[in-house]
């Protein structure tokens, strides 16, 4: 046991992250064996990814929310009126202007999309930063006033199907990146995290600081690479089911085999941009003045304004940036039922809320982590992906993640109060 | 002075309260369940319109998805002077006391599409058990043999389960005989069309896809289906729906969903608005003409009128576009030429 | 000799209530001028005045004899002002290095937060004021109230503040960490800064200041030298408002 923990602090991993990590892997192993091993399957863990994926992009700018001490209710009904603005303009208005099927719809929709989230959340910001009226408050106006506007867009109608190019975000057929981008983005991407990790350490070295063993650090990279080449290999292991491949062929205007047709699935580009986001909001969070300040004055506004940071500002950008999130989210969303209702996102700022919240980010204000958020996006759609396959009722499913939401604060709760965090 | 305030109220009670209220002085009051959904706009213009041709005012109040709501919505309707009332119950059993409240101030009630289990209530619907055997009918025709998926409604909901029902009996003779196989049945939280497309894309990796039908209760959900069905190119099997949204009617033309059970909400709307303005103006419950006696699954025997739905699949879609419901160019989009006859 | 620091005849009122009524202070190159004065004396709000968390009704301060215009903490920064607030204003959730650079990070060329070169930065400067401190890694929610202490005067001597106001920085220390606050302070008179303490304790305004001003109900009472009057004084000038003889100015 003293060797393990002498193992895992020379590699200086954290041990909330660990802890995440095992009580997914339980979940996993639980669901596996309950469902005849169905679930451990490359289909259902791309599903999974697919699933987790909208939820996953808002939990990582609600972590900058809870961390300066605010709250969003707002973004489930926020993320329904995107993506109707989205729609809207997809279907509607550019095919007016440029004719359907335009390669540029797609682009100019999901500009207006981040524009209009950006522009929002900033509103929702500047009540909350310089009016100084609660974000509770703020945020629950949002929520219904949101969601009202969206159903003014069109009149309670739903609109359907999205312009073609906009619906492979979504990752249905044709919206991954198949197996030789898989590949390419793996090796892209451990090249990427090895240099950072070697390069951080000769800065510090260069200062004279201590460094891990070149054991530990190897060890480290080792583990980065298996993991990025892990994950890969199962969205790879994914074969795109027949009908879908000839379609997909058909519409690249490539030949159609006569035989049994090898695709690969690979990663699902609403992944993808899960992964991009989860990448610069870490480098937000971790290595900008930005970043820095909101942890500052979530951990002591007093102390960061007297610092000279403007936190009024920086309520306003905290929940632009939530905003804009919230557009990319709303993109996936729509993209992937290829259809807006002006329900869409109901209730998904609870579940946002509690994935950030499982993955660690204190209500108190101040502390949190962008990779956390989404392991807890995902620790939460294992669970209701997993009793979906089992075929648990809908209520009770509800009883079983609001259980496991409560018991998750309670563990981090204790967890700090052991470490003196 | 509070003399005179308590006998002007007296004599204003007593107008109300006395029988044969001319049509010119009917406020018909309508408490909706959840006016968010797509469908109840088309089901107010119609009633809407029949109060109007009557000469009857409409009052309304919106109890989004709330029981408690929808009773306090009743009580104000019933005190902003409402002579008829018309409700889109949220819940069937909870709606009870807004009941009494109306039966006790004399006030005739409507159950407007959604069961109210209170004999005092006319039930105005279309046939949802019928609606469900439909659905299933035209399922079972594409697809006479294999492995079934029900995708509910919402589990608080009573009319998904009236559906659930009528799609049953008409599966139940293929079922006995082997010939059809229920592999997977969930509920749809709120008919969340989300919701559905993840319920399915689970039973589908459950089954290793050998599906062969789904009978969805309604287009939105209807719609979540399919796009789980498209992600794994199995599009084109059958689907079934309900309400004629222009997204399912859109998805039959283009042959991915089988049939959507078109209820005309505005000859509910424009019957529920004549009924009322019937029964405030003194028509025993009884004696509404067309009506006939319904058994509620709670053992109440109503006075309902049951109007027939119609199935709308690929051969009929000239219907809709004809009834004005839907215009040919939103119904065609990306339909090719030849394909479908509503379209040539 | 030019004075540090002369805020003159400063006036600043809330609503009604005189706050600060015609003060005048100073502050000399390598001293210490005390603070004191019961709650509501209006030192801690005459000081914030210097430091940009007010800005005084009228009245004037002169910065080695020359008027400065101080609206903000960012405006007292640039005159080498800096402040150790009673509170301390540091985050608790951030290290050592990432407080003592709050506001005022270090950016590698590309534009990003360099924190290998603020810890470097801190360590040196940390090695000069406590160089018993060790734990640099750790939020500063888990050091003892000495070494936040001396970070946030590791802070203020950093940015090269040539005037420091201090506000009760022994309040909450026990014995041996006043001692290790009152060395630093006679290092850095040494180093020809000046310190405006604000403090309610009289032993160590004795220990400490070379002068003492004291204020009563917005006004000030007096200006004294350390040694030339006893605690009874001192005392009488707090409570009573009694001018003693020896009064400076």
């Amino acid at each position: 046991m003293g060797a393990l923990a002498r193992l895992l602090r020379s590699l200086e991993i954290d041990l909330r992250l660990l802890g995440m990590l095992g009580a997914l892997l339980v979940i996993w192993l639980v669901f596996h064996a309950v469902t005849g091993g169905l679930y451990l399957t490359p289909r259902n863990l791309f599903n999974l990814s697919v699933q987790t994926a909208s939820v996953a992009v808002m939990a990582t700018g609600m972590v900058f929310v809870i961390v300066t001490r605010n709250i969003d209710l707002s973004v489930g009904s926020l993320l329904g009126l995107l993506g109707m603005i989205m729609a809207v303009t997809q279907v509607r208005m550019l095919p007016e202007i440029v004719g359907l099927g335009h390669w540029s719809t797609w682009v100019v929709a999901i500009l207006v999309g981040l524009a209009a989230g950006t522009l929002l959340g900033a509103f929702q910001g500047w009540l909350v930063g310089y009016l100084t009226i609660p974000a509770f408050i703020v945020t629950l106006g949002g929520l219904l006033v949101w969601r009202g506007c969206a159903w003014w867009i069109t009149t309670g109608q739903t609109v359907a199907p999205l312009d073609p190019t906009f619906a492979l975000l979504g990752g249905g057929a044709g919206g991954t990146l198949g197996a030789r981008g898989s590949w390419i983005l793996a090796a892209l991407a451990t090249a990427a995290a090895v240099a950072l990790q070697w390069r951080s350490r000769r800065a510090r070295a260069r200062h004279g600081f201590t460094v891990k063993p070149a054991w530990a650090e190897l060890t480290l990279s080792g583990i980065f690479a298996a993991a990025i080449f892990g994950f890969t290999a199962v969205m790879v292991a994914y074969p795109v089911p027949e009908r879908a491949a000839q379609r997909i062929l058909e519409r690249r205007g490539l030949p159609v085999p006569d035989g049994p047709i090898d695709m690969a699935q690979g990663i699902a580009i609403p992944v993808v941009i899960l992964l991009a986001v989860a990448l610069v909001m870490t480098v937000i969070a971790r290595r900008t003045r930005f970043g820095r300040y909101v942890f500052a004055t979530g951990g002591n506004p007093e102390a960061a304004e007297l610092s000279g940071i403007d936190t009024r500002l920086l309520t306003v950008k905290v929940f632009a940036l939530m905003g804009a999130l919230t557009a990319i989210a709303a993109v996936i969303a729509s993209a992937r039922l290829n259809a807006v209702g002006n329900d869409l996102g109901t209730l998904d700022e609870l579940r946002t809320i509690a994935a950030a919240v499982i993955g660690g980010t204190a209500l108190a204000g101040g502390a949190g982590t962008i990779y956390g958020a989404v392991l807890g996006a995902l620790v939460m759609q294992s669970l209701q992906s997993g009793m979906a396959m089992v075929g648990v009722d809908a209520p009770l499913q509800s009883i079983v993640v609001g259980l496991v939401l409560v018991f998750a604060v309670w563990i981090d709760i204790l967890y700090r109060r052991r470490t003196g965090t | 002075m509070m003399k005179a305030y308590s006998g002007l109220a007296a004599l204003v009670v007593a107008t109300s309260l006395a029988g044969g209220v001319l049509a010119q002085d009917v406020t018909v009051g309508v408490s909706w369940s959840n006016f968010q959904e797509e469908r109840w706009k088309t089901d107010e213009a119609a009633i809407k319109t029949a109060l109007e041709a009557a000469g009857a005012k409409y009052i309304s109040a919106d109890a989004q998805s709330n029981s408690s709501k929808q009773l306090a919505d009743i009580e104000s309707l019933i005190a902003s002077g409402a002579n008829a009332l018309i409700v889109l119950a949220q819940d069937a059993a909870a709606v009870g006391p807004a009941v009494d409240a109306a039966a006790n101030e004399g006030i005739p009630v409507i159950a407007y599409d959604r069961l109210i289990e209170d004999p005092r209530a006319f039930y105005l619907t279309f046939d949802n058990v019928e609606v469900g055997r439909m659905q299933a009918r035209a399922v079972l025709e594409q697809a006479p043999e294999g492995n079934y998926v029900m995708i509910k409604g919402s589990s608080t909901d009573a009319n998904a389960d009236f559906l659930r029902g009528g799609q049953q009996e008409v599966l139940q003779e293929a079922i006995d005989a082997g010939k059809v196989k229920i592999v997977g049945e969930a509920y749809t939280d709120g008919w969340l069309p989300a919701n559905a497309q993840r319920n399915m894309e689970q039973i589908l990796t459950q089954n290793n896809n050998e599906v062969d039908a789904v009978v969805a209760s309604n287009d939105g959900t209807a719609g979540g289906v399919v796009a789980a069905l498209t992600a794994q190119g199995m599009e084109g099997i059958p689907v079934s729906g309900q309400d004629g949204d222009a997204a399912a009617l859109n998805r039959i033309a283009l042959g991915t969903q089988t049939v959507s059970v078109w209820k005309d909400a505005r000859e509910l709307g424009r019957t529920a608005g004549e009924i009322a303005v019937a029964l405030a103006g003194g028509t025993a419950i009884d004696a509404v003409e067309g009506a006939g006696k319904f058994t509620s699954p709670g053992g109440n025997e109503m006075n309902a009128i049951l109007l027939t739905p119609v199935a709308i699949t690929r051969d009929n879609l000239n219907v809709v576009v004809d009834a004005g419901w839907i215009t040919k160019d939103a119904l065609c989009a990306g339909v090719a030429a030849g394909g479908v006859a509503a379209c040539d | 000799m030019t004075p540090l620091v002369e805020m003159r005849d400063i006036c600043i009122a809330f609503g009604g209530i005189h706050a600060v009524d015609h003060v005048t202070v100073d502050l000399y190159p390598g001293e210490v001028v005390g603070l004191l004065g019961h709650n509501g004396a209006g030192k801690s709000t005459l000081i914030k005045i210097l430091s940009g968390a007010y800005a005084a009704d009228t009245g004037d301060i002169l910065i080695n004899g020359e008027k400065a215009e101080i609206r903000s903490p960012r405006d007292a920064r640039r005159y080498n002002i800096e402040t150790i607030y009673q509170t301390l204003a540091l985050a608790d959730n951030l290290n050592a290095a990432q407080n003592l650079f709050l506001g005022r990070e270090i950016t590698t060329p590309a534009g990003f937060v360099d924190d290998d070169a603020m810890e470097a930065e801190t360590r040196k400067i940390m090695k000069r004021l406590n160089p018993n401190f060790e734990k640099f890694a750790a939020p500063v929610r888990a050091l003892s109230g000495g070494q936040r202490q001396s970070v946030a005067i590791a802070r203020a001597v950093y940015f090269n503040a040539r005037i420091l106001i201090m506000d009760e920085p022994t309040a909450a220390l026990g014995v041996k960490e006043t001692q290790m606050v009152a060395e630093l302070i006679a290092q850095l008179k040494a180093e020809g800064l000046g310190i405006f303490l604000i403090s309610h304790d009289i032993h160590d305004v004795m220990a400490l200041c070379d002068r003492v001003s004291v204020m009563k109900n917005g006004k000030l009472v007096g200006t004294v030298r350390v040694g030339d009057v006893t605690e009874d004084d001192i005392l009488g000038m707090i409570i009573l408002g009694k001018q003693p003889a020896v009064m400076v100015q």
